[in-house]
């Protein structure tokens, strides 16, 4: 689990899971998130997203642009299975992800870190990162809030190797934006995920904050983890970005790699 | 030139009209009656000074038991209330069992305290333990109401990220709800000991214990300054209990 600032070429998971029916990415690579023909809306609103269709590599660090309203946060949630599709089909290493209504289950593969974060401010950093890991632990020790002895190393772990292990004992309502920011990928990473999706992830902090942070997710990228995440800032997409997408009105604009598309077209294109 | 309806001056007659009619029913149109009152009002509050002070033992005790019964019933009520409260949580739970708890919340709390306790003397005979259930019975109703609301109100995206780890509904309940909703729980449990204080020292006009017995007693018997010292003590308790607790729930904020 440990975050690696690893060489910047991985290799991308080549493994025995049989290729996807629709795969769209190279041969022998595994498909982390397939979105095929989706159609989302809110009851009684038009469309949000219509037939949209995408694939993301495993390993691969994607960021989605769009305009206020394009659809970003209602992407990552249909992924992760916060909401549902009207029709289409979201896929995940390959198997369909289960439709059991809006209120079961979901997966710990996949962490999400909603645009605010979505930490419990009257609980400590170490309490929320050790969150991460109660999809995991037996429901006895998570009621009791009795973590395995292992669980609560890793979780320091994450806390000292994101640079936050000092505030371990501190209320996530007296942290900082950018030590909330650190918390918030701790509680991902305790959880082992393969998928990490952050919304709107750097759009309220700092350059120098930001920067430091975008390193630490590049790591996380590094040692495996798929990672979607939507933002507003062009300097970060130009720094950091593998992969580009972008939406408009629910649609999709563009879907290329980061290197093949200017900023200045970007920034064109993220015009309402 | 058509006369239009003037609605605001309509609505204050017709209400004027009811009021005049309600105050003749219920005899405060009397002007003999009001004259006799004001007399005996006089009559009454000489008759109460000084208050008497040889009473202080069994009211005090009284009073200790009154506070009993609202401490007892409070948390006897918080205690059944707090499940009952996240059954009725929408964010937690289905619709088809929120909607049966919230009805069962809904008429619970609709029934006085002092009603419940008269249920409870019929099945529980006279004396503070019927009090007891009838407080918690009451605080059962209020405080699953506010707590569900409370529930209910837990920012969507805390709710989400601690649901994307992949945990169970129990979880989600102890690692996000409750410790979001923590100040506020205790805050509406300090103000729910206050008002059933209140309600507690009224319980014994109904034979369920505490402070009313005597409170009753005394008029009955028109010891006056007895009453006095009675409710100069129960004042005295109350103050100070809404003091501590508006302290406590001004330092949670
Ligand atoms: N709960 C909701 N109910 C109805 N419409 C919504 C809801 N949430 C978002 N929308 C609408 O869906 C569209 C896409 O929203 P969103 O996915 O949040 O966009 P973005 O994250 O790109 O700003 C917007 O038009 C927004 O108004
Ligand atoms: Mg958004």
């Amino acid at each position: 689990m440990a975050v690696t600032e690893a060489a910047e070429g991985r290799a991308l998971a080549v493994s025995s899971d049989p290729a996807s029916p629709f795969a769209g990415g190279a041969v022998g690579e595994v498909l982390a998130v397939e979105l095929k023909d989706l159609v989302f809306s809110f009851r009684g609103s038009p469309r949000v997203l219509d037939s949209f269709s995408m694939t993301v590599p495993a390993g691969r660090l994607v960021m989605v642009l769009g305009a206020s309203g394009s659809g970003k946060t209602t992407l990552l949630k249909l992924i992760k299975g916060l909401l549902l599709p009207r029709s289409g089909e979201v896929r995940l290493f390959g198997s369909p992800v289960r439709r059991r209504g809006t209120r079961g289950r979901l997966s710990p593969d996949i962490a999400y870190i909603p645009q605010q974060l979505g930490l419990v401010r009257s609980r400590t950093t170490l309490e929320n990162a050790l969150m991460g890991a109660l999809g995991r632990v037996p429901s006895w020790r998570g009621l009791l809030g009795l973590f395995p002895a292992a669980t609560v190393r890793d979780a320091r772990q994450a806390l000292d190797t994101l640079g936050i292990g000092h505030k371990s004992a501190e209320r996530v309502r007296s942290l900082s934006g950018g030590e909330r920011q650190r918390v918030a990928i701790a509680r991902a990473l305790v959880q082992r995920p393969r998928i990490l999706l952050a919304d709107e992830f750097i759009s309220q902090l700092d350059p120098a904050t930001t920067m430091e942070i975008m390193q630490l997710v590049r790591g996380v990228a590094n040692s495996g983890v798929t990672v979607v995440m939507t933002t507003h800032e062009l300097d970060v997409v130009e720094r950091f970005a593998e992969w580009v997408v972008v939406l408009r009105d629910g649609t999709k604009l563009l879907d290329c790699p980061a290197s093949e598309v200017r900023t200045s077209e970007l920034a064109a294109m993220m015009k309402p | 030139m058509k006369a239009r309806l003037n609605v605001p001056l309509a609505v204050t007659l017709v209400l004027g009209a009811f009021l005049l009619v309600a105050l003749n029913d219920v005899g405060l149109l009397d002007g003999a009656r009001i004259q006799r009152g004001l007399d005996n009002a006089g009559i009454f509050f000489a008759d109460m000074v000084p208050p008497d002070t040889s009473v202080l033992p069994e009211v005090s005790r009284a009073l200790i038991e009154t506070i009993q019964i609202a401490f007892a019933g409070t948390m006897v009520g918080f205690v059944v209330a707090l499940p009952l409260a996240l059954l009725a949580s929408a964010s937690l739970v289905p619709y088809w069992v929120t909607l049966p708890v919230k009805l069962l919340l809904a008429f619970v709390r609709t029934v006085p305290a002092i009603l419940w306790a008269i249920v409870f003397v019929v099945m529980v005979g006279l004396g503070p333990a019927a009090g007891t259930l009838g407080v918690a019975l009451y605080s059962v109703g209020y405080l699953g109401k506010i707590f569900y609301e409370l529930f209910e109100g837990t920012d969507p995206e805390v709710m989400e990220a601690v649901r994307g780890v992949g945990c169970g509904r129990l979880q989600l309940a102890r690692h996000a709800v409750l410790p979001e909703a923590s100040n506020g729980i205790v805050s509406q449990l300090l103000f729910m000991f206050e008002y059933n204080v209140r309600a507690s020292s009224i319980m014994g006009f109904v034979g369920a214990g505490g402070i009313g017995y005597y409170l009753l007693g005394y008029v009955q018997t028109l010891e006056y300054q007895s009453l006095l010292m009675a409710v100069l003590v129960t004042l005295a308790a109350v103050l100070v209990i809404d003091r501590a607790s508006s302290f406590v729930r001004a330092a949670l904020r």
